[in-house]
């Protein structure tokens, strides 16, 4: 474990270092991403405004603010690693990967854990104190306690497994085709409604509410967000964080199977 | 009149060459369109489920909602689709020195410049943009006189040059800081903000998307002209003037860009 520890922290040190280097640019990237929360935001005012009921999809208004927002610190544990393998199937540099003595998964996630504290450093928990700021003393709400941030942050930490697995399987395409571009736009704009990013999973009919739960992908933002909300205690509240570890050691396995069948019949050209 | 056909002639044989490359992968280019055909569909669903809840958002029904969104793709992937090329020089084409390939030919720069590349995945917000229009005129809630019908097409003609002069303005900034993409990429987003009618927002973001970075123009002011019949047709006029003189700006800093652009390396 040390010795691991020690072979791949390096990954994470020189990925947040890299972050570090082009500062002016991501903060620039922080207000755009903050963009769609605020279109979100003002959206929702108009659909509750329009409304004549005060809880919609099961949420008032003062939640799907806090909602909106959460999605957004929660999003922050999203690194997408499918980019990072299509680049090196592309240019061949996966090659050098299979030779050398590491895994190129857990190389591959030790860079997203590096990005991930980088992000939620930077941004995210800034706009989390915001939002709590405004949660009590606009909304009139009773503080978050102690104990839900704690298993908001262990849920989040899945939700980063989760996400970072997947993608690892979906990058698998890359050995495919060359141009995955347009496969990640759809992944993209499939996972805004399949996470609850884009709107809560709650407004969705009911059957189709069921077939989301039973995917992985709502255990990336959803769970959760509305962990944070309160929205699950006891028994539920134990099932979606189990629910959440089994959907890690599912992609796991199935991220291992690929990867193998896949080096086996990987050509790369030069090198 | 010479010039103009010799430019012609040109950009038919660079296009001619650029649109061999995409034939080589067709793959690509059709999984692009896909992508982009794909992200438009699920922002309709969103506007559906939203629907659900509520009968009208502010006075806007969804039809008129979706056609606000529709019109919108149209004038956004016609400049995507001709332009997209300008993107590479705030990102890189300054900053490794490969723009001094269009300082060298006899022919005008930001002719070369977009003549390079056609964006084929741009046919994705044409498709989802024209279906949705269509949709909108067979359940006849847009106007359909001859004057609109006219406007209709001044009106996404203007739209699409206020989005390439936008993006040239912020494109040329790359001449004096080298890279200008994340400029210009905040810039672009806001277009996102005119996808909904502006009244929903704040009166400081309305201010910014109608006069600043004037999106509002391109989509949901125009529409609004289309859909509702005491509107006056002065909107389009205004979207015309914006249009022209933002192009004037972008254009005359991109000249100046050009004399103060200096090679990279050797």
């Amino acid at each position: 474990m040390g010795k691991r520890l020690r072979i791949y922290l390096p990954f994470a040190a020189n990925e947040l270092k890299r972050k570090m280097a082009y500062k002016g640019a991501f903060y620039l990237f922080i207000v755009i991403s903050l963009f769609k929360s605020f279109i979100s935001y003002y959206l929702w005012m108009a659909v509750y405004g329009s409304s004549n009921q005060a809880v919609i999809g099961g949420l008032s208004q003062s939640e799907m603010i806090v909602y909106v927002f959460m999605v957004y610190v929660t999003s922050s544990v999203m690194i997408p690693i499918s980019d990072a393998i299509s680049d090196d199937v592309v240019k061949g540099t996966v090659a050098m990967n299979l030779i050398k003595p590491i895994d190129y998964r857990l190389s591959l996630i030790s860079r997203a854990v590096g990005s991930m504290i980088y992000n939620f450093l930077a941004p995210s928990v800034f706009i989390w104190i915001g939002v709590e700021i405004y949660k009590v003393t606009v909304l009139g709400l009773a503080p978050v306690t102690v104990e839900r941030i704690i298993l908001y942050l262990i849920s989040c930490i899945m939700s980063f497994l989760i996400y970072v697995l997947f993608d690892f399987c979906f990058g698998m395409i890359a050995f495919f085709t060359t141009y995955i571009l347009g496969l990640m736009m759809v992944q993209e704009a499939l996972l805004g409604f399949l996470t609850g990013q884009l709107i809560p999973i709650s407004f969705f009919p009911q059957a189709v509410q069921t077939l989301f739960e039973f995917l992985p992908f709502s255990s990336m933002i959803y769970t959760p967000v509305m962990i944070y909300l309160g929205k699950y205690s006891g028994e539920m509240l134990a099932f979606v964080l189990a629910r959440q570890a089994v959907w890690i050691v599912i992609l796991y396995v199935l991220g291992s199977m690929i990867w193998k069948r896949v080096t086996r019949r990987l050509v790369v050209l030069g090198g | 009149m010479r010039t103009c056909k010799r430019y012609l002639r040109l950009y038919r044989v660079l296009i001619t060459q650029f649109i061999k490359t995409i034939m080589q992968s067709k793959v690509d280019f059709l999984m692009g369109l896909f992508g982009f055909f794909f992200t438009q569909i699920m922002g309709i669903a969103f506007l559906y489920l939203v629907f659900e809840q509520i009968p009208s958002l502010k006075g806007w029904t969804l039809d008129q909602l979706i056609f606000i969104y529709g019109f919108a793709q149209i004038p956004r992937g016609i400049d995507h689709l001709f332009t997209d090329n300008v993107w590479l020089v705030a990102w890189r084409l300054v900053l490794n020195g490969d723009f001094d390939r269009y300082m060298l030919r006899p022919m005008n720069i930001f002719f070369q410049v977009i003549a390079e590349k056609l964006q084929p995945d741009a046919l994705g917000e044409l498709l989802v943009g024209t279906i949705l229009v269509v949709r909108s005129l067979s359940k006849g809630i847009v106007i359909t006189d001859p004057l609109h019908g006219i406007l209709f097409f001044v009106s996404i003609f203007a739209g699409a040059l206020i989005y390439t002069s936008i993006k040239l303005f912020f494109a040329s900034f790359a001449f004096w800081i080298k890279v200008s993409g994340p400029f210009l990429q905040l810039a672009y987003e806001t277009a996102d903000f005119a996808k909904y009618p502006t009244e929903i927002y704040a009166k400081g973001i309305r201010f910014l998307i109608t006069w600043v970075i004037p999106f509002a123009f391109v989509a949901y002011l125009p529409a609004s002209f289309f859909l509702k019949s005491e509107a006056s047709g002065v909107v389009i006029g205004i979207e015309c003037a914006i249009a022209v003189v933002f192009w004037c700006i972008a254009y005359a800093v991109f000249n100046k860009g050009t004399h103060v652009y200096e090679s990279a390396g050797n």
